[in-house]
């Protein structure tokens, strides 16, 4: 992907991609147009300092059909959903869940956001739920770091945490397994059909 | 009305870090609510209700496992006890947004080959505790009084906000917790974190987002001269407690704070026995801190 950070923006009407921007207010149900800009999202938002784009420049972009500029940063995935901005926003913008609806934009893409740390836990936090039901937290912690790379990675805190009984080395499957397999699928299935989003 | 056999009962809702990381807060519940005489039967093999990773990528399935569990728990009596705040706001959001959006509940309706359960009351325990069974009656078994105990109060996000949804207490400047813990004789503190992000589920994947933001948080009580934290959810407490440590490396300050579960607490004011509240398997030793207190 070519680097559009630093590029020049340009508006007019061709560049104002109100086709997007229908796509997240569809996705995420709340309005993306109505936003005016006061910052109060930003003001209180605790990732803030993580982000490349601060959440009110984020819907901003939006508005002026930068999209690629969102999708293709950080910030997205820097969110942590604690819906403060929400909770804020004077005019109702529902910042938190239109922060989902690019995540899945972006998810549905495979992911043209660099951020590939956060997408990788997701992946295999999701997987877990397929395959075992439930969260085994050590089993989550292990694969991550194998598939990050990173083998040292809170290297202590797995054999102090086992020794406080806070990691279980073994696990059950769910009686609902079945079940669970067979939410995935038809969801897959909705999905082939264009029955979902 | 002081309840006699069990007079308050309810299906229960732990959620997967209760039978992991957050298990003294699973045991201290149990215990508590067994002493309180209130019933809580486990909903039979629920699954994980998505969290955080669900919801960030793909709402269809974090509605629809949610859904699916609320199905599940509806085959067991009474209002649905939840523990964690996350589980806690996944499955009311869950609730809230199929209440009002028809064509999003049809296809979670797909998704799940059967019906969407809105009627069900979900309740975090703080809200059972404190409403459904009430700080009078909470006062009143306490034997035990936590006095000179200082607590700062945490809630995290999802306790209050959106506030739509889990409509537990005012969004801005809630006191639940801080009532809650008062019946028990302690003093809780007036502080800043309260309700500031601690990072949550970024401890696995940016682990140094959690550093800065719970190393605020810990900072914030400090300041405020509290001896301990409370909280009620088990993805805070793995911050606050399981990386402390390492903040503490990392900034150079001393904190040793325990953070406890509000269950461990008000379980050991109404007279559990200490053993029954798993406080050795939390990170940061509390029991140094009640035996200076004289509370063991």
């Amino acid at each position: 992907m070519k680097n559009i950070k630093n590029t020049k923006m340009e508006l007019s009407q061709e560049t104002m991609n109100v086709g997007f921007i229908k796509k997240v207010e569809a996705l995420s149900g709340s309005s993306v147009r109505r936003c005016f800009q006061c910052g109060k999202c930003s003001a209180g938002c605790p990732m803030r300092s993580f982000m490349d784009h601060p959440p009110n420049r984020i819907v901003r972009l939006i508005q002026l059909g930068q999209w690629e500029r969102v999708l293709a940063g950080r910030s997205i995935w820097y969110c942590a959903s604690c819906e403060t901005c929400s909770t804020r926003c004077p005019n109702k913008v529902d910042l938190a869940a239109i922060m989902d609806a690019l995540r899945k934009l972006s998810w549905d893409a495979d992911g043209p956001s660099k951020e590939s740390y956060v997408q990788l836990a997701n992946k295999l936090f999701i997987n877990n739920i397929k395959q075992y039901g439930r969260q085994y937290e050590m089993r989550l912690a292990a694969v991550f770091n194998v598939k990050s790379g990173q083998f040292l990675k809170d290297l202590m805190l797995g054999p102090k945490l086992i020794s406080k009984g806070k990691l279980k080395m073994f696990h059950s499957k769910n009686k609902n397994l079945a079940e669970i397999e067979k939410i995935f699928s038809r969801i897959e299935e909705m999905r082939k059909n264009g029955d979902a989003p | 009305m002081s309840p006699t056999k069990n007079v308050l009962n309810y299906s229960y809702y732990p959620g997967c870090s209760l039978h992991a990381s957050g298990k003294e807060y699973d045991e201290s519940a149990r215990a508590l609510f067994k002493m309180l005489k209130i019933g809580l039967q486990e909903v039979p093999d629920w699954f994980c209700c998505g969290a955080t990773p669900a919801h960030n990528v793909d709402e269809l399935l974090s509605l629809a496992l949610c859904a699916k569990n609320l199905e599940l728990a509806n085959a067991v009596e009474g209002d649905l006890a939840v523990a964690c705040a996350a589980c806690f706001s996944r499955l009311k959001t869950t609730q809230h947004k199929l209440g009002e959006n028809e064509v999003k509940r049809r296809q979670v309706e797909q998704a799940i080959d059967g019906k969407v359960i809105l009627e069900k009351p979900v309740k975090h325990l703080l809200e059972i505790l404190a409403r459904d069974f009430g700080l009078e009656n909470l006062r009143g078994t306490v034997k035990k009084p936590l006095t000179g105990l200082k607590i700062a109060t945490y809630y995290g996000c999802l306790l209050t906000r959106p506030p739509e949804v889990p409509q537990l207490d005012c969004v801005e400047a809630p006191t639940i917790m801080e009532r809650v813990v008062e019946t028990t004789g302690a003093e809780s503190v007036p502080w800043s974190h309260r309700m500031e992000c601690c990072g949550a589920n970024f401890t696995l994947s940016r682990p140094g987002v959690v550093l800065k933001l719970t190393g605020d948080i810990l900072a914030s009580a400090k300041r405020a001269g509290a001896d301990c934290l409370v909280v009620a959810c088990p993805l805070c407490h793995g911050n606050l407690d399981i990386r402390q440590k390492e903040i503490e490396e990392v900034t150079g300050e001393e904190y040793r704070m325990p953070v406890f579960y509000i269950t461990q607490l008000l379980a050991l004011a109404c007279g559990v026995s200490p053993g029954k509240l798993g406080f050795g398997s939390m990170i940061v030793n509390p029991v140094p801190l009640l035996k200076e207190k004289n509370l063991l």
